[in-house]
């Protein structure tokens, strides 16, 4: 076929296709069945005269414009992006305790070795209490000193609104950092658990020094036990990433950090929603006198009961049909 | 004033010609391409975007994203007059944060793989089969920015797909995204004309109207034309031998615009 016979007969079908891209600019999704069906149809026949194009008629204008052609069309009709985003309710009842569940091992390790840190970390302190002190810094030792707890500086410095937005923002900034460092080999994570657990027995072997323990532990009863999970929680899933680029078993490493990522990230969004809540009762709960300490235990176990509840609720596997690669 | 061009060839079919005309320059040519499989294992040359533009769109963006938060922490203290200082702090600390955290992942999400400086640069984040990228690897790649920020260059520049770490793990890459090409298709060709007689032809009718000097472009016309009166003289049968030799062309080998 000469190049005139090509373009003639051809091109009807390019400047369809043309039209109909622009047409759907706004949204693909509004498409009609048959709009789409049509699209695709031409899409192919596109991909095709391109591919003659490249070869028998290389750096013409018709195959420049079929190239443009065929990578719009790919962009338009394939790839990931065509499907919806699940809403909300899908989200945290089915994706994200699928996600959870794929993670478990991974949460047992972690959680496994912020307890060896917290254990390590309240020997230390209980044996060599400076070691315990000098992690929490001379303001915090002044007021054990004088027989109270650092925390209440929470809601006496600055508004509980502050100290909420403030905690929640540092608290899912932690947890992103734990995720993301996760691709240096899962050190940043181990970092993060190995961190918590020692500070969290450090202070708590420092407190059981100047007799304060049951204070601690009355103020971190409502947001505390959540709060660690959802720390762990966040380094396993840093570690699923870390994992996948030391050991990526059988599959490319490409693809099964991409896996990972998808996982693990999945994992962390359905944690923050739980760390803003957890902020506001950190405030606005933990350091009132006037909620008394069983209450405050109750709503620390009802938070991780509602977490625990959700993450490992039961999800059946639908059996869907693939159509990645059609459009 | 006529085109003066510096052409620079990479290996690895990385081709960069840069032409200046009438003292403005632009890109004449081709940048590096990278082949894909696409539908039906027909090969795909994706555009890929390289370390410099990509940092040059980064920057524009990290300025925009400055912008933005100190337009925000302006708009807090305005509101500041009518709310609780305290609520205040609480705007600028979360707004702060999500835009942090947000600015590039939003913008992705909403304007279809392009933030503010992609858009000025006309580049565009598709997936490694050039497809459309989901919500989801949209975040991952912008989640990990801040470790990019330290590895990223020198990922891209030794990754022929010029990937970061984000694109590694959402299995995105950035392509130029340009407007699609308007260029003369000839609808008549001299028998025995090949590709590359075709492709010169149909560049040179493309930008003979923008060509500085007429007589210029006359010259180059007339030199096409005798070529044609050698190979095919039927097609300038019943022309008009004494009009723009330009136009002579178009009409000989039917060119009509893309």
């Amino acid at each position: 076929m000469d190049y005139s016979r090509f373009v003639r007969l051809r091109r009807p079908v390019w400047e369809a296709f043309e039209a109909e891209l622009a047409a759907t600019r706004g949204s693909l999704r509004k498409a009609s069945y048959g709009t789409l069906e049509d699209m695709a149809l031409r899409y192919r026949q596109v991909l095709h005269d391109h591919a003659l194009a490249t070869a028998r008629f290389p750096g013409t204008a018709a195959a420049r414009r079929l190239q443009s052609l065929a990578l719009e069309g790919t962009r338009r009709l394939t790839g990931e992006g065509r499907q919806r985003p699940a809403g909300p309710r899908v989200f945290f009842s089915r994706t994200f305790p699928l996600a959870f569940q794929r993670q478990l091992g991974l949460l047992g390790i972690t959680v496994a070795l912020f307890l060896l840190a917290a254990v390590w970390g309240l020997t230390v302190a209980a044996l060599r209490p400076a070691v315990g002190l000098a992690l929490l810094g001379p303001d915090a030792v002044r007021g054990l000193e004088e027989g109270r707890l650092w925390t209440s500086s929470l809601v006496t410095t600055v508004p509980p609104a502050v100290s909420s937005s403030r905690i929640a923002t540092n608290n899912i900034s932690v947890a992103l950092t734990a995720w993301t460092g996760g691709v240096l080999a899962g050190l940043v994570p181990l970092y993060v658990v190995l961190l918590n657990g020692l500070m969290l027995g450090a202070i708590v072997g420092v407190t059981m020094h100047y007799s304060l323990a049951a204070e601690l532990l009355e103020f971190i009863s409502a947001h505390g036990l959540l709060e660690l999970t959802l720390i762990m929680v966040s380094a396993a899933a840093g570690m699923a990433l870390g994992k996948a680029m030391v050991a990526a078993g059988d599959r490319p490493r490409a693809q099964a950090l991409r896996e990972a990522s998808r996982d693990s990230l999945t994992v962390l969004l359905g944690c923050v929603p739980w760390f803003v809540v957890l902020a506001v009762v950190e405030v606005f709960v933990s350091p009132s006198t006037e909620v008394p300490a069983s209450v405050k235990l109750v709503l620390g176990l009802a938070l991780e009961g509602a977490f625990l509840a959700l993450a490992l609720r039961p999800v059946r596997l639908e059996v869907t049909t693939s159509t990645e690669s059609t459009p | 004033m006529g085109l003066t061009c510096l052409r620079i060839d990479a290996p690895a079919g990385c081709t960069y010609a840069w032409g200046s005309r009438n003292g403005e320059w632009s890109q004449v040519a081709e940048t590096r391409r990278e082949s894909i499989l696409g539908l039906d294992n027909i090969r795909l040359d994706l555009p890929v975007a390289g370390l410099g533009s990509r940092s040059l769109a980064a920057f524009l963006d990290y300025i925009g994203l400055g912008i933005v938060a100190a337009a925000w922490i302006v708009g807090s203290l305005v509101l500041a007059q009518m709310v609780a200082i305290g609520w205040t702090v609480v705007l600028v600390v979360a707004g702060l944060f999500v835009i942090d955290w947000g600015y590039f992942a939003l913008q992705e999400i909403l304007g279809g793989g392009r933030t503010l400086g992609k858009r000025l640069l006309k580049l565009r984040v598709v997936t490694a089969e050039g497809g459309t990228p989901a919500v989801g690897s949209l975040l991952i790649r912008n989640l990990v920015r801040s470790l990019d920020l330290l590895c990223g260059p020198l990922l891209m520049a030794i990754d022929p797909l010029s990937r970061r770490l984000g694109d590694r793990l959402a299995g995105t890459l950035v392509v130029h995204d340009r407007e699609r090409e308007r260029s003369p298709v000839l609808g008549r060709v001299p028998p025995g004309w090949g590709a590359r007689e075709l492709a010169v032809v149909e560049a040179f009718l493309a930008r003979a109207r923008t060509l500085g000097d007429p007589a210029v472009a006359g010259e180059m016309a007339e030199r096409i034309l005798t070529r044609i009166r050698g190979d095919a003289p039927e097609l300038l049968a019943g022309l008009d031998p004494a009009a723009d030799p330009v136009a002579i062309l178009r009409q000989a080998l039917q060119a009509e615009e893309g």
